[in-house]
């Protein structure tokens, strides 16, 4: 079958990429200056005491030797021991990784349920004032800095109203859909309103069309030709773009949860960098890649099922 | 207990107040922390959240009195020092127990000891260096020095001696040492500490719960097994707005480095008792003093007379005032904070534009010298001092261009002395001034915190107090030290913080130490 | 479809000018107007800011918004206003330096691959891989902790990773448009590749480029507030707005005006790319 076919050229290619992505960070951090010695031993530690640590952890080694050990390491599912949190990287992944996805998740689903219907709102109201709101509401939600978007949520909606907790993260679905509500918000204010624009741009587009002012004049109901042609062309412009911001909305993670102090992967790799622990970085990245590459793939799926002129190639 | 005929009768007709004189046992104290432990075990704790929390669950044979100016007896009740003052003498209090009811023995002394002796081991080591022996003989421990050491009861009573449960270390999964203690850490649960309390939840970068030690040795005012509360919950929550706002909206009873830019507003909050607790913290930007810069060129800095004069330029006052928000005082002691034992106290570089202009003059400094102050990106408190040293320092001819880099780019700069002027601080780990004297001051530790800076007297003076044991003499050669140093001004000599801890009116009793350590066992909530 | 030069010239007779189009339009005005003015600021600050905006004075920190200092001051005792006027020159600069070398690469390649597919669209794919699946933020933190912290870097950093959205975005368009009949009725007539790639496919597949640039730049103004609240953009003392509103976001409740201000300036700003972008839809768009 061609789709099958597809899928598994799709995954072949991925080796690639990957291995650049490999490549990439594994020179990056290394570049980086600083030393992750100083993460285990301490700002007081002797130089003596660095040297001996770089020597156990096999930062002494020439560069390619430690490359070929993180390459072959990463072929058998080992992604090394965490330099500061002192245990295997992949644990350390595993644990955190269920928050960061039900975080992202949550915060597509919010984008979606608020930029689907004000889009067509906006869209069908063009140049009236629903629109003109609609439009500067998200305009504002865009041109906030995450960091202060989400303090401001914190401190009415949370600290104020007591509606949501003040960070963290809960147990449970239910748990997390409660802790993990207002970061997801944060996130979804500035991933709706890039959502909304677009779609709002291509419903006009598409009501615009000469086949649909056809139908239009034919006498077609609106409704019609909304499910019609305005919702396919929509949905594949509208999923080609949340494939687009994924890597955006992982990057986002990385401030909100920082803020939220929600314990998730973003959050591990700021501190991973700011204790050069190599290993987790490398590991983080390539955990970043993999689940970017996936949600590459759906997007691309879904747009042929969508749209026949996307030919899989 | 005596108890006179008054005290009886008073309790007698307030009877109906005595619950709230009881000590009110039980209930959950919730802790917001800047930053998670990774792992708390005596020997290899090396970061501030890991250090302050040893003591939670480990006890060291001596402690520190309440003032810090002393040595008081822990799970040792006695100890003696030699007359030689090559052999201390401790004895251990009978009946000690772990968290899990098991014997603690001069067995897992002596396994602690050497543990802590071990430098293959934790980074702690060279602080025993002087200890060549350590033996048992029932509950009596003999510590044996290859020579006198003014600061072994100071170190007995320093957290990377703390005793650990040998069995539980001979139990527990792993080849060395280091898997070992990383194993019964992700375990948590009692029984490898004597602390007031053991480990019994831990979630990496999230939370972390202590629960009670219904074992511990140290009685309350009520006669019952310290700590009064059941349970410590800590929530880590690096950022600091969001920290703030977790206890204004009641979710958690105390917080944790609160900036001070916020200590009057939270002050003013009847809910909240805003602590400032004395610490040894001191704020110092390090001076690389060397001839040349890393890069080659000429180091104005070299000039002490340069490195005085922008110690004079800079107004502390004003920047305690910008920074701190009145919250601290300049540094009177070179080499430590005026908490420490044995520091000075100097009229170190008071704000005095004249002494400093005359000082460029006659080092004939050019105008428009430019230096880089390093600093800490992100820190806005960094940002904040940047701006005002470099109006400050403007009249002197310096061009000051600020350099941000993040902690580890410092770390590294400093090491390999690529800066000109780079802000920094310390905390003591160790109740006696030696460490922080070693670390600013004492060249062949870290070229004097990187600064290049060198004295041959300085050196020998901290040698020699590092076998004195008579207290005056020492007391001498530190004050002759800080005399030395001060001179030469290696640092931007700055201001000393306390530590704010922002904490619920419901709350007592809690208390961080001026070495940093949290301490629980005699905090109470009331419900 | 009908013939394009008939349709020129039908057009020409017909409608209005695209300038008098655009006059017509109040929202892509203002947007003009707003960008017009943020540009004015942004080149000439001193002209309009009342003090200078590194002047410190210990004396009036964090004072409320008075006649004196309409924005209050800040807590080095600086006037917000006069750091907010300033941060325009920074924040403008970004807007544009942060995207459209980003654009321009991205359009050309975009176009490119969209149109001849094959070998070269292949290619593109991997790369395109392996720089969207690195975390945006993780790169440009580490780009810049390498070079040093500064704007310059900033931008490189930005652009290495930015010109990938606008080639898949362009991509996309330009395949989507050559499903339509004047495509292959370009073809067919034997109009060279340029001709086709460049007067027809990219005219009609830009649109949304466009529109997505005016939003980039108003994220690019966010990023590098991101990475100036990190201390990894802009460079003290110049004032940034992502550095006013991290200043101010301690005090959110105590002194609101010092992250509400420059929190109002970016909004703004945004409001008016976003306008323009939104107006430039409208007259874009392939009419007859």
């Amino acid at each position: 079958m061609a789709g099958l076919q597809y899928v598994l050229k799709r995954l072949a290619l991925m080796v690639p990429t990957f291995i650049l992505v490999m490549i990439i960070i594994f020179l990056l951090v290394r570049l980086l200056p600083g030393d992750p010695a100083i993460a285990i031993a301490g700002d007081k530690a002797s130089d003596a005491d660095l040297a001996a640590i770089r020597e156990k952890l096999g930062l002494n080694d020439p560069l390619l030797v430690q490359f070929w050990l993180f390459f072959t390491n990463t072929l058998q599912g080992d992604l090394g021991r965490s330099i500061m949190m002192r245990t295997s990287v992949s644990s350390v992944i595993l644990e955190r990784l269920p928050t960061t996805g039900f975080l992202a998740l949550f915060a597509v689903t919010l984008s979606l349920l608020i930029a689907g219907p004000l889009a067509f709102v906006a869209a069908l109201n063009r140049g009236k004032w629903p629109d003109t709101v609609i439009r500067t509401v998200f305009q504002v939600g865009l041109s906030m800095p995450v960091f202060y978007i989400g303090l401001i949520l914190l401190t009415f909606l949370a600290a104020q109203l007591r509606w949501f907790p003040v960070g963290g993260s809960g147990d449970g679905f239910f748990g997390q859909l409660y802790y993990l509500f207002l970061p997801s918000m944060t996130v979804a204010l500035y991933t709706s309103a890039i959502i909304m624009r677009n779609l709002r741009t291509s419903i006009i587009e598409v009501l615009d069309a000469e086949y649909v002012q056809f139908a239009r004049a034919k006498g077609l109901p609106t409704r019609l030709i909304l499910g019609r042609h305005v919702l396919r062309n929509a949905l594949i412009s509208t999923i080609t773009l949340l494939g687009l911001s994924i890597g955006n909305l992982m990057s986002g993670t990385l401030v909100t949860e920082t803020v939220f102090a929600v314990p998730g992967l973003g959050r591990l790799m700021l501190e991973a960098i700011f204790a050069r622990d190599y290993p987790l970085i490398q590991g983080l990245t390539l955990t970043f890649a993999v689940l970017v590459s996936i949600v590459f793939l759906l997007t691309d799926l879904f747009q042929s099922l969508l749209d026949p002129r996307m030919r899989l190639t | 207990m005596k108890r006179n005929l008054t005290a009886a009768i008073l309790a007698a007709t307030t009877a109906l107040a005595m619950p709230a004189l009881a000590q009110e046992r039980g209930g959950t104290l919730n802790f917001a922390r800047y930053d998670g432990s990774r792992l708390i075990d005596p020997i290899y704790a090396d970061r501030n959240p890991d250090i302050w929390m040893v003591g939670s669950l480990f006890d060291t044979l001596l402690r520190s009195s309440d003032d810090g100016k002393s040595i008081v007896g822990g799970l040792a009740e006695s100890f003696e020092v030699s007359e030689d003052g090559k052999t201390v003498t401790l004895m251990l209090q009978d009946g000690l127990k772990f968290s899990d009811g098991s014997a603690l023995d001069a067995e897992d002394v002596l396994y602690s000891l050497g543990r802590a002796r071990n430098p293959d081991l934790g980074p702690w080591a060279g602080m025993l260096g002087n200890v060549s022996d350590v033996t048992a003989d029932g509950n009596t421990i003999t510590v044996s020095l290859s020579q006198p050491d003014p600061t072994i009861l100071s170190m007995l009573a320093t957290f990377n001696t703390a005793i650990v449960n040998k069995d539980v270390f001979d139990a527990a999964a792993g080849a060395t040492d280091q898997e070992k203690s990383a194993a019964i850490f992700a375990a948590g649960g009692p029984g490898v500490g004597s602390g007031a309390f053991y480990m019994c939840g831990f979630e990496q970068g999230a939370s972390m719960d202590f629960c009670a030690n219904e074992h511990h040795w140290e009685m309350g005012a009520d006669g019952k097994p310290l700590p009064y509360l059941d349970k410590v919950h800590f929530d880590i929550i690096p950022d600091d707005a969001t920290r703030i706002l977790k206890l204004q909206a009641g979710e958690v009873d105390a917080v944790e480095f609160v900036p001070f830019s916020r200590v009057a507003e939270l002050d003013a909050d009847p809910a909240i008792n805003m602590n400032l607790f004395p610490s040894t913290r001191i704020i110092y930007s390090p001076i690389n003093t060397r001839e040349t810069r890393a890069d080659g060129s000429a180091n104005p800095l070299n000039d002490v007379r340069v490195r005085q004069a922008i110690n004079y330029a800079t107004n502390k006052d004003a920047l305690i005032g910008l920074v701190l928000q009145g919250a601290g005082q300049p540094m009177t002691a070179p080499l430590m904070s005026s908490s420490t034992r044995l520091a000075s106290k100097l009229d170190l570089y008071s704000y005095d534009m004249d002494k400093a202009m005359a000082l460029v003059k006659e080092a004939g400094l050019e105008a428009g010298t430019k230096v880089t102050l390093t600093t800490l990106a992100g820190s806005s408190d960094d940002a904040t001092i940047f701006a005002a040293l470099q109006q400050m320092w403007a009249p002197l001819g310096i061009d000051l261009v600020v350099e941000q880099v993040d902690g580890a780019t410092r770390g590294a700069k400093n090491r390999s002395g690529e800066f000109d002027i780079h802000t920094y601080g310390w905390v003591d780990d160790v109740n006696d001034p030696s460490q922080v004297t070693g670390w600013l001051g004492y060249s062949p530790v870290r070229s004097a915190v990187g600064t290049g800076w060198e004295s041959a007297k300085f050196n020998e003076l901290f040698e020699a107090s590092g076998k004195e044991m008579d207290q005056a003499a020492r007391a001498q050669q530190y004050a002759e030290m800080q005399d030395i140093y001060a001179e030469a001004a290696p640092l931007l000599f700055m201001y000393e913080t306390p530590f704010a801890v922002a904490i619920s009116t419901a709350v007592d009793g809690y208390v961080q130490t001026p070495l940093g350590a949290n301490i629980f066992s005699r905090a109470t909530v009331s419900k | 479809m009908t013939d394009s030069t008939v349709t020129t010239v039908k057009a020409s007779k017909v409608a209005p000018s695209r300038v008098q189009l655009a006059l017509r339009k109040p929202g892509f005005m203002i947007g003009v107007i707003i960008i017009g003015f943020s540009t004015l600021l942004a080149v000439f600050p001193s002209f309009f800011a009342p003090y200078d905006p590194n002047f410190i004075d210990y004396l009036a920190v964090r004072q409320a918004p008075s006649w004196a200092h309409p924005f209050g001051t800040d807590m080095l005792g600086r006037d917000a206003l006069s750091r907010v006027i300033h941060a325009y020159s920074v924040n403008m600069q970004m807007a544009v330096l942060a995207t459209v070398f980003a654009l321009t690469i991205g359009v050309v390649v975009g176009a490119l691959v969209g149109y001849y597919r094959g070998v070269a669209d292949m290619i593109f794919g991997r790369v395109v891989d392996a720089i969207i699946t690195f975390p945006f933020l993780v790169l440009v933190i580490a780009v810049v902790a390498v070079l040093g912290p500064g704007l310059i870097n900033m931008y490189i950093a930005i652009t290495v990773v930015g010109w990938v959205y606008y080639a898949r975005l362009m991509r996309a368009e330009v395949i989507a448009q050559m499903g339509n009949d004047y495509a292959s009725a370009g073809i067919v007539m034997g109009y060279s590749d340029r001709r086709i790639i460049f007067r027809h496919l990219l005219p009609n597949a830009i649109t949304p480029v466009i529109v997505y640039w005016m939003t980039d730049m108003a994220l690019a103004i966010l990023l590098g507030s991101s990475l100036g609240y990190l201390g990894l953009g802009a460079q003290p003392p110049q004032a940034e707005w992502g550095v006013l509103i991290a200043e101010g976001r301690n005090f959110i409740t105590t002194a609101w005006w010092l992250s509400l201000m420059p929190g109002i300036a970016i909004v703004i700003t945004g409001l008016g790319f976003s306008l323009i972008g939104d107006g430039l839809a409208d007259l874009l768009r392939p009419r007859g």
